[in-house]
């Protein structure tokens, strides 16, 4: 906080009226700020949904999974691609070592201030088992790259071996599709998923394995009553999130499911990363593609990762969400995103730019709705609006995110900040509001005989992470209700022994 | 009555109207039930846009008005600036190239709802459309225009809503010319079905055709006297000229708009083109040779013929040809060559001189953007004798100030009447009174009886009506059955549109001729730039313990006594002090204003306070350095002026009013000079108790400004408080000893102040005090609406979903 | 020996405990509900009173609660 700093130089009271602050004043100089507005309270980072990066997901794939990965140049470029900047440093420098490199001497390349990122990079590449531990004559600790990983990223770098199983078609196309008409194809068809979803009454239907898919990732659940699929918590977040992450997460989800269509993990995941090194508006051949990969490219269809005219036709295109695959969070240039086309106002008002039904669901998941003209949705952000969102489990930052994510050009051309703040600091406010109070089940222990057998009993209960209040004069404490048996049964114990 | 039940959602609406009424956001008391509502008031008027969207509207999927089955997109959409919702709602983008275009449309024709900074809401009401003919525009060129601007079809019920708004009315003028009233139009076709009725056959006046001197007219066969009129030329205002309407004119030539230029977006070319006709027509009415038709009427029965004429659905707009107007004599005032215009008041200026007639009508402009340098031109540029009204004393004398700052006045032409400053009437030029002093029904002094009979027999050229919107219809009614006047202006900062009495307004002085934009007018600095924020004071435990427990009236001291909230009025002031900022600290509750001032040894005013004594304080506010803050009651809502003030922390208010705060911020809106470079000039600070009362009130009043653009940021701690250790009630035991001596408070303490002659007294109905009166929470709209909205949840997505 | 009861433990702000304790007093909820009251942010509660709680506190907070901004004029 910047504190009561810049006050201006004082002048005569008469012309003061003048306005001779500067920019002295506080709300603007951070001398006077809103404190709790800004604080995420802890439950909802918890609440928060998760997407994964590669890493993230590459790191639960057992070693053997990974070495079968490591076996294609592509995969090894594509993970290269994605790691740190430090990292690419360090697997170009031993790349063509044969030998353990001391770990003393990778860690002086960076100077001492830096080893806090030296440490996570370390971290990284281990868990990547990009490389691995290995002694140096002598028994220092040193590094050595996983050998797998070592040829076949040098393959990707410098060529050679074994040709892309992605093959550039070779007759031209008699009806080209250009980029354009890719990228409004993806879109129309991830927006078929999300469609599905958000339960629109104009959608066009997804096959059972998409479905299936859904529940499996928990973003959708069969109804109690008819059995039919509902939207959850998660699939709220979901929906608010940006093409590329969507897209991503769900291909994990369905890696996770791949098993079940007898396909293989590891020739999933490589195609994935081969599209993903494709080139845009270029078709590809699905010559040489086994069954099961054929069988994968239709799913892939399905989703708008690639376009294909005719199932038999023996060509495909890419599409851009194809492309974005492995970008997971850091979402790549290009992204698919239409242009922003939300308004917010200071009062409050939402103006959503859009003729799509999908758009217009997603405001509406935490505005009320006014008016819809044929190119524009009205809306309002109001109290009850955003408390429902809040109740089915969205948080103030995901619904903040999503309107500066979709902002309007106009609104970020004003900006920074591309939000009226106090309509962003509200929204917070209004999340707040439902955190004024925190209660928590639990069990109530009182009137001990003795300081001591208080403290014990307090001392347990704390090393056991139970404990959730307690005031040694009162000789009181609160424990978990999860918490209470253990604890029940540690008192008769000590009871017993004390006797 | 607690506020609990009020927000129970389950309540009968129709209790919620009700009340609605009781509790009318009116914090000067007035009487709704006058037995006159809608006196006055043409039927057409009350016709509502709403209604002519029908009950075929159906709602989409996430209970949104759906009006895509009514309306086709335009290829060109994107280059058109509006949407046209069949509930008479317009949308205007704010950055489209035709912007300029589209807003004067807008501003002529419709209401403004809300204009943030992107897309401006407006909205078509009877009204409105009155407003817009009476300045000389016709139905087709509306809806013509309309349909231009517009990025959809236009609906068909909007089409037939202006047209029944506006086709009888703007039709008939009654004009004054040489001292004889006439009833003039360019439709012969009007006059003669106006004079089938009998009531107007008796008002009209026949004089014998071949009389002799006066048998100058052409009379035609119909038995109209028929005219042709002359070129005139708009007056010019002061010295408005170098920055006069040609710099406010729309660059024609299509390479000549900035705009365009920037967005490199094609404007349409029906836009620009119908735009230049319809702002030529207006400028240059006259200049076209007008043929017009008209019957004199006799003088006596003008009260009669004006209420008929509103019956037969054809209001008779008033206009003043002060020009030619040589019986009442002309007063020898000019503006000083000094008095320069801004663009907006001489905007304002032009559509009430537009056709080098006065036309009678209402000049909305914020505070402090010179609304009385509009009144002042408007009075200089008829120089026939003036009446100005205001509400208070002390605005008297500022009135009068303003008259000799802009205007060639002196002292021997203006004259004050008041209860403490009689000058003397007779023979003045510009008689400056209040409203009180000239409709209040207790005995006269000699002399002022002498004055109200001379002010009783003139014939005014110009009435200027202050602050027009504090005045109830009923007050208003009075003045105008006591005063003559040709020419009516009334000056406001907010006309707060669902009062219907203001509506009535439109009726009784004349339309809105004119509405400034707040947030333009700040960014072009011709009003300070404030921040505004509401500031979350805590309660303490054990005034929120008290705060629970006691009765309703007891409970407004509470939260306003919360120690927290002393604290945090300390913490400001003192910071603003060091920066060497004048603040004025506003209390309604006159128990805490002593309090604090007293306890932060500041100087105070309110109610009783002299006036000697207030101008003191005044003088002292203003050019001792020493004495930076002062504690105002209410009594300084509108009163007197602080153009030094620039931070203004307001403690305690009138329940929810809306105008109440809008007026409290125009305390601090004079543009404060040379501080462009800044990016906020002046502070507004509301401070509020948490989780009382007050918290719903503060979010009713802000309501209003927040539809001018405005944005409170919500402070819910103020840094560098802690550090500032020697602040009062910081200890228990001293918050202790406040909440004993606010429990000792005995009720009237309780109280807000009333401000004597501000209000008219009614017996046996103690109206201040009174917590749900002053909530002013109820509005029907919203409880109905969100009894709606909560009896069905009407996204899909929700439906669906089960947590 | 040594008192154990199950219920609820309730942490939150100072207004907000008064707020608690003001309805416990009054039985409000048509029963007292406090089992003990812990220090100035923490209360011990009743389980089975929890709904009825929560629900009386989202009227407290509707109550002070405004429409920011009129959806319809």
């Amino acid at each position: 906080m910047g504190g009561l700093h810049g006050v201006s130089t004082r002048r005569a009271a008469v012309t003061l009226a003048a306005g001779s602050g500067g920019r002295a004043f506080g709300i603007k100089c951070k001398c006077i700020v809103m404190a709790d507005a800004g604080k995420a309270s802890k439950q909802n980072q918890s609440k928060t949904f998760q997407c994964k990066n590669l890493h993230d997901y590459l790191k639960t794939l057992p070693a053997s999974t990974l070495d079968r990965l490591y076996n294609h140049p592509t995969t090894c470029l594509a993970v290269y691609r994605e790691l740190p900047e430090i990292g690419r440093h360090y697997v170009i420098r031993i790349l063509f070592v044969e030998q353990p490199v001391p770990q003393a001497v990778v860690a002086s390349w960076l100077s001492q201030e830096n080893s806090k990122e030296h440490n996570e990079v370390t971290k990284v590449l281990k868990e990547l088992q990009v490389w691995q531990e290995a002694p140096i004559p002598g028994g220092l600790p040193g590094w050595i790259l996983n050998p797998i990983f070592k040829k076949n990223c040098r393959m990707a770098l410098l060529g050679g071996g074994r040709a892309n199983c992605i093959q550039s078609q070779l007759d031209a196309d008699s009806k080209p599709r250009d980029i354009p008409f890719l990228d409004q194809y993806a879109t129309e068809r991830w927006e078929c998923v999300l469609h599905y979803m958000v339960g629109s009454q104009q959608q066009e239907g997804i096959s059972a394995d998409a479905v299936r898919l859904l529940l499996h990732a928990r973003l959708m659940k069969r109804d109690e009553e008819d059995g039919s699929p509902v939207i959850t918590r998660e699939g709220f977040q979901f929906l608010l999130m940006d093409t590329a992450q969507q897209v991503w997460h769900f291909i994990l989800q369905y890696l996770d499911t791949v098993q079940e269509h007898n396909l293989d993990l590891v020739e999933c995941l490589t195609f994935l990363f081969q599209l993903s090194f494709s080139t845009l508006g270029k078709d590809y051949s699905t010559q040489g593609m086994s069954e099961a990969m054929l069988k994968f490219l239709q799913h892939l269809r399905e989703f708008g990762l690639v376009y294909q005219r005719k199932r038999k036709g023996g060509r495909f295109y890419p599409t851009r969400l194809a492309l974005n695959i492995a970008a997971g969070q850091t979402s790549a240039p290009g992204d698919i995103e239409r242009v922003g086309y939300i308004v917010v106002e200071t009062n409050y008002r939402v103006y959503a730019y859009t003729d799509s039904n999908l758009q217009v669901a997603l405001v509406a998941l935490f505005c009320e709705m006014m008016y819809r003209f044929p190119n524009l949705a009205v809306g309002i952000l109001t109290r009850d609006s955003v408390r429902q969102a809040l109740r089915s489990g969205i948080t103030a930052e995901q619904m903040i995110n999503f309107l500066r994510l979709h902002a309007h050009p106009r609104m970020v051309a004003n900006g920074p900040p591309v939000l009226p703040p106090t309509v962003v600091d509200q929204i917070k406010l209004w999340e707040n509001e439902r955190d004024r109070f925190n209660f928590s089940e639990g069990v109530l222990y009182s009137q001990f005989l003795s300081q001591q057998d208080f403290q014990v009993l307090r001392d347990h209960a704390q090393d056991q992470g139970v404990l959730i209040w307690q005031n040694e004069r009162q000789r009181t404490m609160v424990v978990t209700k999860g918490g209470h048996d253990d604890v029940k049964r540690f008192w008769k114990r000590y009871n017993r022994g004390n006797d | 009555m607690a506020g609990p039940k009020k927000f129970k959602k389950d309540n009968d609406s129709k209790k919620w109207k009700k009340r609605k009424k009781e509790d009318d956001d009116d914090y000067y008391d007035d009487d709704t039930n006058d037995g006159m509502d809608g006196d006055g008031v043409p039927d057409a008027a009350k016709k509502n846009a709403e209604a002519a969207e029908g009950a075929g509207v159906l709602e989409d999927e996430f209970g949104a008005k759906d009006y895509r089955p009514q309306m086709d997109l335009k290829q060109d959409h994107g280059s058109r600036p509006l949407w046209v919702a069949p509930n008479g709602h317009i949308f205007l983008e704010s950055f489209s190239p035709v912007y300029k275009h589209a807003h004067d449309f807008l501003i002529a024709i419709s209401e403004p709802v809300c204009r943030p900074e992107h897309i401006h809401e407006y909205k078509l009401t009877a009204y409105s459309l009155y407003a817009a003919v009476s300045v000389g525009l016709q139905t087709h060129d509306i809806v013509e225009y309309l349909k231009r601007l517009s990025k959809t079809t236009v609906p068909e019920g909007i089409i037939e809503f202006i047209k029944l708004c506006t086709l009888s009315y703007g039709k008939v003028k009654l004009v004054l010319k040489h001292n004889r009233y006439f009833v003039e139009s360019p439709f012969p076709e009007v006059l003669q079905k106006m004079l089938k009725d009998p009531v107007v056959q008796q008002c009209r006046l026949r004089r014998s055709a071949e009389g002799e001197g006066e048998g100058e007219e052409n009379v035609d066969a119909n038995g109209f006297i028929t005219a042709v009129n002359d070129k005139k030329n708009v007056p010019q205002f002061g010295g408005a000229a170098p920055a006069g309407p040609s710099s406010e004119q729309q660059p024609t030539g299509p390479d000549a708009s900035q705009g365009q230029e920037k967005e490199g977006e094609p404007v349409p070319e029906d836009i620009t083109t119908f735009y230049d006709k319809i702002d030529k027509e207006e400028e240059d009415e006259d200049e076209a040779v007008l043929k017009t038709v008209s019957f004199e009427v006799n003088q006596e029965k003008i009260e009669i013929l004006q209420k008929r004429c509103i019956e037969l659905e054809h209001p008779l707009l008033a206009e003043y040809d002060f020009r030619n107007d040589t019986v009442n004599p002309d007063i020898n005032i000019d503006l000083k060559p000094s008095a320069v215009l801004r663009p907006y008041q001489e905007k304002s200026l032009r559509k009430m001189f537009g056709n080098g007639r006065a036309r009678s009508g209402v000049i909305v402009l914020p505070c402090g953007a010179g609304k009385s340098l509009v009144g002042v031109t408007a009075c200089c540029t008829v120089r026939k004798r003036a009446l100005v009204l205001c509400n208070s004393g002390v605005s008297v004398e500022q009135w009068k100030q303003q008259f000799k700052m802009w205007s060639t006045a002196d002292d021997s032409m203006i004259c004050r009447f008041t209860s403490e400053a009689k000058d003397k009437p007779m023979g003045c030029g510009v008689l400056v009174t209040t409203y009180s002093m000239i409709t209040h029904t207790q005995k006269r002094s000699w002399e002022a009886e002498q004055t109200m009979k001379w002010l009783q027999e003139q014939e005014w050229g110009i009435m200027v009506l202050d602050e027009v919107h504090t005045i109830p219809a009923k007050m208003f009614r009075r003045v105008l059955t006591i005063v003559q006047s040709h020419c009516k202006l009334g000056l406001t900062a907010t006309l707060l549109r669902e009062d219907d009495k203001i509506a009535d307004l439109n009726f009784l002085i004349g339309p809105k001729l004119y509405e400034a934009n707040w947030l333009e007018l700040q960014k072009r600095g011709f009003i300070a730039r404030v921040q505004c924020a509401e500031v979350w004071c805590p309660m303490t435990p054990e005034f929120y313990r008290e705060y629970l427990l006691c009765k309703t009236s007891k409970k407004l001291l509470l939260y306003v006594m919360n120690p927290s909230k002393f604290r945090a009025t300390q913490f400001l002031i003192r910071y603003h002090e060091r920066r060497g900022d004048k603040t004025i600290v506003f209390s309604d509750n006159v128990f805490a204003l002593k309090h604090y001032a007293i306890k932060m040894n500041k100087p105070y005013i309110h109610g009783p306070t002299s006036q000697n004594e207030r101008i003191q304080i005044l003088q002292n506010f203003k050019f001792n350095p020493k004495v930076n803050t002062i504690f105002v009651s209410k009594v300084a809502d509108t009163s007197f002026d602080l153009p030094e003030a620039n931070v203004l922390i307001q403690i305690s208010s009138h329940g929810g009013s809306r105008r109440q705060e809008a007026q409290r911020l125009g305390r601090i809106l004079r543009a404060k000079k040379g501080a462009i470079a800044e990016e906020y000039n002046a502070f507004f600070y509301t401070l509020v108790s948490q989780d009382t009362l007050e918290m719903s009130y503060s979010r009713k009043r802000q309501r209003f400004l927040i539809n001018q653009g405005y944005a409170y940021k919500v402070i819910t701690r103020l840094a560098g408080m802690e550090d500032e250790s020697d602040l009062f009630y910081g200890t228990r035991e001293d918050q202790g000893q406040l909440l004993q001596q606010v429990l000792a408070a005995n009720d009237m303490d309780a109280e807000e102040e009333r401000v004597p002659g501000e209000n008219p007294q009614r017996p046996g109905s103690r109206r201040v005090g009174n917590m749900s009166s002053m909530s002013g929470g109820d509005d029907a709209v919203y409880h109905e609406y969100r009894k709606a909205y909560l009896a069905s949840i009407k996204h899909p997505l929700f439906k669906k979903f089960r947590s | 020996m040594v008192n154990v009861v199950k219920g609820v433990l309730v942490e939150c702000d100072q207004a907000m405990k008064q707020f608690l304790l003001h309805l416990d007093e009054t039985m409000a909820l048509g029963c007292r509900f406090i089992i003990q009251n812990l220090d100035e942010t923490h209360l011990f509660i009743s389980a089975d009173i929890l709904t009825t709680l929560q629900s009386r506190i989202d009227d407290l907070m509707d109550q002070v609660s405004f429409p920011l901004v009129e959806k319809d004029s």
